[in-house]
């Protein structure tokens, strides 16, 4: 005899449900170093965007020919460009650009996602064949080589880089959804709201979809530094942003030439896009155990 | 221990790109002073740009096409023009006969002989469209031309231009085998034409190299080459290595034996290295901004004369060009041409005072001083593309960025489009309607580049070369008489006027003067650039132990 799990990870609270088990007196947890540092690197950022000259008064785009290409100093903490440009104040007017790039094209590329992943897993049998051979197909293309297709079509700016990696990365997320919804789809607490006769659509709004979609919430905030990275690669290539705005990606291009003789135009960049990347990785990480805490 | 996996890892690749950086910037060993030639080799070339075609109308053909096609005339240290596929020539009292008397015994690498008959063929190839460059030369001079005998050529003109033979000396004029052009399929003549040239093209790997293999029966070396015969090397492995940091560290790590296009910021430390540079100005226009004279705010000549008087153009060209990339005020030719005008080149300097006078006249206003002009509730915002990576390099980028921000100051918002090779020529922004500004260069032997830059453009006879749009008849008379001038100082002198015209009117302005720079290993001896574009030369060149 199979033993259904009855329990739906997450479902309306059903009228007469169980009390919660008590397990003793709760102490706060101490909350991780790294989790600390992600957030506190994320708000630098979300200051950055909101406000960039409370971060960096100077104009991102003066000229200081008398300074250029001086290292990093008290006065230029991240040095100067080939025409005096403080690099510092660059990158920080740069965050608005390279984050609202990050953040749309995973916005982007999830709302695709979500769409493909749903009619593949619960459309009728021809349109769930017919967008699993699409989505297939957009697969077969490494995620770089579909956006840079997209680029050449559409030309390069801003906006086509939010539309290249969002599209250039959804037949991934696609993937996944498709399988967090059979899972859900094909899970014994589906069985059993089936076997009770609820409503199908019930069934979908109430348990299928929440428990498939769930995990995305962990996924988004992996997604974006990923973004971020795609979208500076692109840039990095030339078919980003048009120099000389201070997008991070335009700044690695800018800052290439240059790379034998003042390195912290490549390397202060760069790393500005690691550390990004690595505080989205890592809430997305933290996000991601505790959803699946939750579940235990 | 994740955390000191990451870290090693972290420390692992800071060492490993140290190490590939310090690799980089390594000097070679330069050869012993009693080095000895060594037969053969192959030379590992690193060039910037590769073209559609091996013979066509844009330098970077030119420079590979020279390699494998021989030209009539060829132009020597001084300037003077001397022989190559001609031994000698003479014009007519009119000037409007040209007589050139070819080398005896010369063939084409594909077996066919050259005769004057040949080379006449190539002249209305080159007229029909076969180079695009040749045909806006000749076009309003060129009549037509004859085969005398089989080594006597006769060239007509319809007006006199007394410096055709100096025109010839461009790569745009290599001669082709007539045989070749008329039996096989234009693909095969693009990618490998076929002259009586020092190489031969090997073979064409699209985006990665072309395999340049010696003409071991070549006979018709220019009268300036350094030595009789045919290439000492074997083969030129000319490969297209677009990133100008890759190129030089390509040179520094002994990938390669020379590079082109040294960028600005290598300069120093190629030099320190035991290199050998090699730095030609190019005469022609220098690279410069035309403003469109008949559509948006630079039609109005306060405008054009208020965007001059915003910028610094000295001080940016010689920061980003760090003392290698020569300013050049001049907006018609570089400092290199003959007929010069250094009265065009001083003719704006910054004056932000100036400028806003001039565009508070024109109606161009802003409130308290700063931010965007407007006039009728449009702002003063003008486009700019340019060619990136093609026309335009990396230092000319950031100096147009420059032109960009100080700009600003006078209230103009310049809009910078850097357009890919491809849509470059493919036609993009070239329309009035598209852009406000061209940025771009044109290399040329002669101030002769004024008459293809200049000339009008009317709706019955377009002139795609004309990035002001213009169709200004003082202008053209100046230059029409400029080029039939027979004395040389006559003729200076009224190029010298056009030029002064331009800026009079602020039609173009300097910005700098284009560089075909190029950097050699001490293991390979004897490369030069040629005199009339700057090219480099491999017939000469030979590698020492």
């Amino acid at each position: 005899m199979t033993i259904l799990d009855r329990r739906p990870r997450f479902a309306r609270t059903a009228p007469g449900g169980g009390t919660p088990t008590r397990r003793g007196p709760r102490r706060s947890p101490r909350p991780a170093p790294d989790l600390v540092a992600a957030v506190l690197v994320l708000v630098f950022f979300a200051v950055a965007l909101a406000a960039p000259s409370a971060l960096a008064p100077r104009d991102p785009f003066a000229l200081d020919l008398v300074n250029a290409l001086r290292p990093p100093s008290a006065e230029h903490w991240f040095g100067t460009d080939e025409s005096g440009r403080d690099l510092y104040t660059r990158i920080v007017h740069g965050a608005r650009q390279s984050l609202l790039i990050g953040v749309g094209a995973t916005v982007l590329s999830l709302a695709i996602a979500l769409v493909l992943g749903s009619l593949a897993a619960l459309a009728g049998r021809f349109v769930a064949g017919t967008v699993n051979r699409v989505v297939e197909v957009l697969f077969a293309f490494p995620t770089l080589l579909l956006a840079l297709l997209l680029v050449a079509v559409l030309g390069p700016s801003a906006w086509t880089q939010v539309v290249a990696v969002g599209v250039g990365t959804a037949p991934g997320y696609a993937r996944m959804i498709r399988g967090q919804i059979l899972s859900a789809r094909n899970s014994g607490y589906v069985e059993a709201a089936v076997a009770l006769g609820h409503p199908r659509g019930w069934i979908l709004r109430t348990h299928v979809l929440p428990n498939a979609i769930r995990p995305l919430v962990a996924v988004f905030a992996l997604s974006v530094g990923q973004s971020i990275v795609w979208a500076s690669s692109l840039s990095f290539l030339g078919l980003g942003v048009a120099p000389p705005a201070p997008e991070w990606g335009a700044l690695l291009d800018a800052g290439k030439i240059y790379v034998t003789q003042a390195w912290w135009l490549t390397v202060l960049p760069g790393l500005v896009i690691v550390l990004l990347a690595l505080a989205t990785t890592t809430i997305g990480k933290h996000i991601q155990s505790a959803l699946e805490k939750g579940e235990k | 221990m994740p955390k000191k996996r990451t870290a090693l890892a972290l420390a692992a690749a800071s060492a490993a790109t140290m190490m590939a950086l310090a690799a980089c910037s390594g000097a070679p060993a330069g050869p012993a002073a009693d080095a000895q030639p060594v037969a053969d080799g192959t030379i590992e070339y690193g060039h910037q740009q590769e073209p559609a075609c091996v013979f066509g109308g844009w330098i970077e053909q030119a420079y590979l096409s020279y390699q494998v096609l021989d030209n009539l005339v060829s132009l020597d240290e001084d300037h003077e023009v001397v022989p190559w596929l001609a031994e000698s020539w003479s014009v007519s009292d009119d000037q409007l006969t040209w007589t050139f008397t070819l080398k005896d015994g010369v063939t084409f690498t594909d077996g066919s002989p050259l005769t004057a008959g040949v080379v006449a063929y190539n002249f209305d190839h080159w007229l029909a469209g076969g180079n695009s460059t040749a045909q806006v030369w000749l076009d309003g001079y060129y009549a037509s031309s004859r085969a005398v005998d089989d080594r006597t050529l006769e060239v007509s003109l319809s007006r006199p231009y007394p410096r055709l033979a100096d025109t010839l000396t461009q790569g745009y004029f290599g001669i082709q085998s007539q045989q070749a052009l008329e039996t096989r399929s234009e693909e095969e003549n693009c990618a490998s034409p076929i002259g009586t040239g020092a190489f031969i093209v090997e073979e064409w790997n699209r985006g990665e190299n072309i395999v340049l293999a010696r003409n071991d029966h070549y006979t018709s070396w220019p009268a300036n080459a350094k030595h009789e015969g045919p290439a000492r090397v074997e083969k030129v492995n000319w490969r297209f290595l677009p990133d100008p940091t890759t190129r030089t560290a390509s040179l520094k790590s002994g990938e390669t034996d020379a590079v082109y296009d040294v960028p600005a910021i290598e300069w120093a430390t190629v030099d320190g290295g035991g290199y050998e540079l090699h730095k030609y100005v190019t005469p022609g226009r220098p690279q410069q901004l035309t403003f469109d004279t008949v559509d948006g705010p630079f039609v109005d000549e306060r405008v054009r004369k208020a965007f001059a008087y915003s910028l610094d153009r000295r001080s940016l060209v010689e920061t980003i060009g760090r003392g290698v990339i020569p300013y050049e005020g001049n907006g018609g030719v570089s400092r290199t041409t003959p007929g010069y005008s250094t009265d065009a080149a001083e003719a704006y300097d910054l004056d932000l005072d100036e400028a806003n006078r001039l565009l508070d006249e024109a109606g161009w206003t802003r409130s308290g001083g700063e931010g965007v002009r407007t006039k009728d509730g449009e702002q003063l915002t003008v486009v700019l593309p340019y060619g990136a990576g093609s026309i335009i390099n990396s230092d000319g980028a950031s100096i147009l960025q420059g032109v960009q921000e100080q700009a600003k100051a006078s209230g103009f918002d310049v809009q910078l489009v850097p357009v890919p090779q491809s849509a470059f020529f493919s036609g993009a922004y070239s329309t009035p309607e598209e852009k406000d500004i061209s940025a771009g260069y044109w290399t040329s032997v002669t101030a002769g580049i004024l008459h293809i830059n200049w000339r009008p453009t009317t709706p019955e006879a377009p002139n795609y070369n004309n990035d002001a749009f213009n169709a200004d008849p003082v202008l053209e008379n100046i230059i029409l008489r400029a080029n039939s001038a027979v004395d040389p100082q006559e003729q200076n002198a009224l190029y010298g006027e056009a030029q002064d015209y331009i800026a009079e009117h602020a039609l173009a302005i300097g910005l700098y003067d284009r560089l075909s720079t190029l950097a050699v290993s001490p293991f390979l001896k004897g490369v030069w650039q040629e005199n009339a574009q700057g090219g480099p030369v491999f017939h000469d060149a030979y590698f020492v132990e």
